[in-house]
């Protein structure tokens, strides 16, 4: 994980106004924050001094707060003034915040739906697709942290840290000089415990990763266990592996927190050492009261957008994650396939398979293995065989949806015969009438079951007037009258003329149909 | 909250360490105002020229306070987060025992991810809110009483402006956070769900959606989607911008306030420079403490849903009785629908069916996805009521304790546990030994594979361990059946994955069990496998 990662900032696009402006009012609290310090500097400076005071405490930056504000009525009167602004300010920037993340997760999810859908049904359907499809659209969300608090402090930590340095330098250069030196430690020491213990903070999450893992693998397996009457066993096991990651999450955090610890040690102590001196600097009569005050409240300010920028950076961390697997999916190239040539029309034509093979994703299986059929116009043809063995990836690929690892699909019309592997893939596809086993009908579809959505999606095939209809699995879901209106349908269709394909169980679908092709997979033989 | 603070009586959280979490949080934020009000003290001192030895101890005490606030939340840390794993890990063995005390109906549909969700994150979340929510605000009800006590002890009208202000910061950020959290947790996570769904859609229909011309149309219900989510989050936005302009608010008044009392007091020379000092400059610091408020009740509020969420699982109640210690376990027995006709509640029941399985024989039962095959086996075991008619062991209604004692069910998604092939297999029975273990593996034909592994029967698989195909899954989960005791086994074989091989290893199995004098039923897709059954049963219609 980077501070700074340029892939994310450079897709900030239209949340860059939005970043800016957090970050701009993170600088004008700062810039209110710091005239309060001169403002509770110049009111309390009379009370506090054992003389009357002559001269300006605040050096050139007296004139920025008067020294009427040494009167009680003018302080108030400004301190309620900025105590306003400060609201106001707060109240802006945290109704705006979110919108510097929204507007850029949402876009980056777009863009990987957009081109995982491209990528093919392959590649979703493969381990490494699923993982990674999930990760980026649900686990981007957390990448808002890292746009709404992470960027804007980071922007704060390297203009807010030096300005109030500088008007430190202004009042009292030995404080400047104390608060200069330990500045830098703070992301050197951080650093250094870092690289320190970063081999021992590794081996001690990996134990806890290991031991969460056994946990929920044990836990998970409950209904197994029940099932076999022998689910009272694990509990106690289940205790031991708990305590056991619990040690190892505390050896851990003893290290994780070490940061935290020196991060605020230095940033307390560099305050405290600055009060100290300049304690003993007044005794001295070397600084005024008026400059002491304004320079220890100023001093924890100071500091303040360093440590935010470690506790957000924290926050961010799953998201960055996220973010990660998103740019994994748009880096993997789409692998182009098809002529550029359109496609003939399908109308008439018989289509015809030869030898289709087809990998599994995990690549242990053939399904479908060598699978030869002709579909003639105006004939069903069924496609029959157990689940698993390449019926849905069969259809898949004679839609041109998806790459054969062997074989050839033609299509054969009295004009001649068409290789789909020669022509544009979309002009042959859009000439099939699908209904697949899930249907997404969008919007609409999602109030309905998935038998009223097989019936809508039915319709929608048989309304469409193309060519050749396919459908897998169409009478799955389906009740028994359902099911022969289906049929019935079906064979109209092919009496119309179309080109029907059909994967079935059914067998009044099986009975019906024209021609039947036993679909067979098979172990796919280590070459 | 309630099932909140029950899940937190379940976790036994020590109460001891949880203190020293209280205690070690309080010296770190307390040492911040220490640190105000030592270094207002020094400062206001040092101005009226002492001779430098007067404020050698003031000078002490800032240094240590600055050491302080970094050591003790160092300390503070760790004490909350080891009572709050502490109390994670006892509250996971209570809700274990509690659901797998729960009737078997409501633990064999549970999903993987179910129990995943239940039992890792919300446990986790419980724990969350005694490290994120409670230490936190019972430390900001400690720091601000410090810090007004100090006050009040100088000056007491400055210690009622401060104790006024604060409780307006705390109780009326706390009020407002868990507006922005009702909200987001209605509309902003149905908001994010439908954004999901959208996603996986776009992307798993996308064939679908390149051959009816409809990719745009996915990516605009996507688009749709993140508007309402965006609108979720403007919803949230504004209750949580309030409270935080609340505490600003009250901050600043605080300040004000002592700032007017100081100077005041000062000037009618009721209190000297150092008091005055004090006073005004304590509400810098006092108000870190009661700034964590609204995290803390949005943790309290989430580890609430959570802990809702387990109770919903497991609910706290009497335990489940199931007596198991009755009749000792036939050797054989006989298993007999009449009529039966099967359902999980609110669903369709089954068409009525009925035959006898005895000792030595195999009942196939077939019929398309979905029609409540998995169902049936469950009803026979005990688990569900059946929704019509009668499922009989030995001439008996079956009970909820026969499962496990009389009836084994290898599920079609039965687990593989991440340790060895033998403990896997001992997950049938306890005392299997490496003959046996070995016997049943050769019944199913993963002799070659056992011997081919680099440690034979001690060698682990499942999560963590090496891999196992689809179909050696299968063959393993035969194994256990076969080494099952008790005397009905029911399995659900899942139609896919099932080449040549599997079929021959399913074969050879179900003959093992058959010379085992068991009474089998096997629920399959397959027709091929149909001659191995001495009986079909269809649940078609």
């Amino acid at each position: 994980m980077r501070p700074l990662d340029p892939r994310l900032v450079a897709r900030i696009g239209p949340a860059r106004r939005y970043v800016l402006i957090t970050a701009g009012l993170g600088l004008a609290t700062a810039c209110a924050i710091a005239l309060q310090a001169l403002v509770i500097s110049r009111a309390l400076a009379p009370v506090l001094a054992p003389s009357p005071l002559t001269e300006d405490g605040l050096g050139w930056l007296g004139t920025l707060v008067p020294v009427g504000a040494r009167e009680l009525a003018t302080a108030l009167g400004w301190l309620a003034a900025i105590v306003a602004v400060r609201v106001v300010l707060v109240w802006v920037q945290e109704r705006l915040a979110h919108r510097a993340g929204v507007a850029v997760v949402a876009d980056l999810r777009r863009r990987v739906v957009e081109h995982a859908a491209r990528l093919g049904p392959r590649w979703a359907a493969s381990g490494e697709g699923t993982a990674v499809t999930t990760t980026a659209t649900r686990g981007l969300d957390g990448l808002l942290p890292y746009f709404v608090r992470y960027l804007p402090q980071l922007l704060l930590a390297c203009t807010v840290t030096p300005l109030m340095l500088l008007l430190v330098l202004d009042l009292d250069w030995i404080s400047a000089a104390i608060i200069a030196a330990t500045v830098p430690l703070v992301p050197l020491f951080m650093v250094l415990i870092g690289l320190l213990t970063r081999d021992r903070s590794a081996r001690h999450l990996a134990a806890m990763e290991r031991l969460a893992a056994r946990t929920l693998d044990l836990i998970t397996g409950l209904p197994t266990l029940k099932a076999l009457g022998r689910e009272r066993g694990p509990a106690s096991r289940i205790r031991d592996l708990g305590d056991a990651q619990r040690r190892a999450t505390m050896g851990s955090l003893r290290i994780a927190f070490l940061s935290g610890m020196v991060l605020e040690l230095l940033t307390t102590l560099a305050v405290a050492l600055v009060a100290v001196t300049l304690g003993f600097r007044l005794v001295y009569g070397e600084v005024s009261i008026e400059t002491a005050l304004a320079v220890l409240v100023l001093a924890p300010e100071i500091y303040l957008p360093v440590r935010n920028v470690g506790t957000h950076f924290h926050a961010s961390a799953d998201g960055l994650a996220a973010a990660d697997a998103a740019f994994e999916v748009l880096e993997t190239p789409l692998i182009a396939s098809g002529g550029d040539r359109p496609a003939p029309s399908l109308a008439g034509a018989t289509l015809s398979v030869e030898g289709l093979t087809v990998l599994t994703p995990d690549g242990r299986r053939r399904a479908p293995d060598t699978l030869s059929f002709d579909a003639a116009p105006g004939r069903i043809t069924a496609l029959v065989g157990p689940n698993g063995d390449g019926k849905t990836t069969a259809l898949l690929a004679l839609m041109g949806l998806l790459d054969a690892d062997a074989g050839q699909i033609h299509a054969r019309s009295a004009e001649g015969t068409t290789a789909l592997v020669d022509v544009d893939a979309e002009s042959w596809s859009t000439q099939f009438a699908w209904v697949p086993q899930r249907p997404d009908l969008g919007v609409e579809g999602r109030t309905m079951s998935l038998g009223e959505r097989e019936r809508a999606a039915l319709a929608r095939a048989l309304d469409a007037d193309r060519p050749v209809l396919v459908l897998d699995e169409p009478t799955a879901h389906l009740d028994q009258a359902s099911r022969a209106a289906v049929v019935a349908q079906i064979t109209g269709a092919a009496a119309a003329g179309s080109t029907v394909i059909v994967a079935t169980h059914e067998p009044e679908l099986v009975a019906a149909a024209d021609a039947v092709v036993a679909v067979e997979g098979a172990r796919e033989v280590a070459s | 909250m309630r099932p909140l603070w029950r899940a937190l009586a379940d976790a036994q959280v020590p109460r001891g360490r949880a203190a020293l979490g209280v205690l070690t949080g309080t010296a770190a934020l307390g040492s911040a105002v220490g640190l105000a009000a030592v270094a207002a003290w020094l400062i206001a001192r040092a101005a009226g020229m002492p001779s430098p030895a007067d404020l050698a101890i003031a000078a002490v005490v800032v240094r240590f306070f600055g050491i302080g606030r970094g050591l003790f939340r160092y300390l503070e840390r760790l004490a909350s987060h080891d009572t709050a794993l502490r109390g994670v890990v006892s509250l996971r063995v209570r809700v274990y025992e509690r659901l797998a005390a729960a009737p078997a109906a409501r633990v064999l549909p549970l999903s993987r991810g179910q129990i995943m969700a239940r039992l890792g994150a919300d446990i986790d979340a419980v724990g969350d809110a005694v490290v994120r929510g409670l230490i936190p605000a019972a430390v900001a009800v400690l720091v601000s009483g410090i810090a007004v006590a100090i006050a009040a002890a100088l000056v007491p009208v400055a210690g009622l402006v401060l104790a006024a202000c604060l409780l307006i910061a705390g109780v009326g950020a706390a009020a407002l956070t868990l507006r922005s959290a009702r909200a987001a947790a209605t509309l902003g996570v149905r908001a994010e769900a439908e954004v999901t769904e959208r996603a996986l859609a776009a992307i798993e229909s996308a064939p679908e959606h390149r051959v009816w011309g409809t990719s745009a149309q996915a990516l605009a219900e996507l688009d749709e989607a993140e508007s309402e989510s965006a609108r979720a989050h403007e919803a949230t936005a504004r209750p949580a911008a309030l409270a935080a302009a609340v505490q600003a608010l009250a901050a600043g008044a605080a300040l004000v306030g002592s700032i007017a009392i100081a100077v005041t007091h000062a000037q009618d020379g009721l209190i000297g420079p150092t008091t005055a000092a004090v006073v005004a400059l304590l509400p810098l610091a006092a108000f870190e403490a009661v700034g964590a408020v609204p995290a803390a009740t949005l943790q309290v509020f989430r580890s609430a849903e959570a802990a809702r969420r387990i109770e919903e699982l497991a609910p706290v109640g009497p335990a489940h009785a199931q007596d198991r210690s009755g009749d000792p376990t036939p050797a054989a027995v006989r298993i007999e629908a009449r009529g039966l006709r099967v359902a999980w509640p609110g669903v369709a029941p089954t068409r009525p069916v009925s035959f006898t399985v005895d000792p030595g024989e195999v009942v196939a039962v077939v019929g398309p996805s979905g029609i409540g095959k998995t169902t049936l086996l469950a009803t026979i075991a005990g688990a569900l009521e059946p929704a019509a008619g009668q499922a009989l062991i030995d001439g008996r209604p079956s009970l909820e304790a026969d499962l496990g004692t009389i009836v084994a069910i290898t599920a079609e998604d039965a687990h593989l546990f991440g340790t060895t092939v033998l403990e896997n297999l001992r997950v049938a029975r306890g005392d299997v030994s490496p003959e046996e273990a070995l016997d049943a593996l050769a019944g199913v034909g993963l002799a070659p594979w056992v011997e081919a592994l680099p440690e034979g029967l001690d060698t682990v698989i499942g999560s963590g361990g090496g891999t196992v195909s689809g179909g050696e899954r299968r063959r393993l989960l035969l194994a256990r059946a076969l080494l099952a005791p008790q005397p009905a086994a029911l399995i659900d074989e899942p139609g896919e994955h099932l080449d040549a091989d599997g079929r021959q290893a399913l074969r050879a199995a179900l003959a093992g069990l058959r010379t085992q004098g068991r009474s089998v039923v096997i629920v399959t897709h397959d027709l091929a496998l149909l001659d191995a059954a001495d009986r079909t049963v269809t649940l078609d219609d």
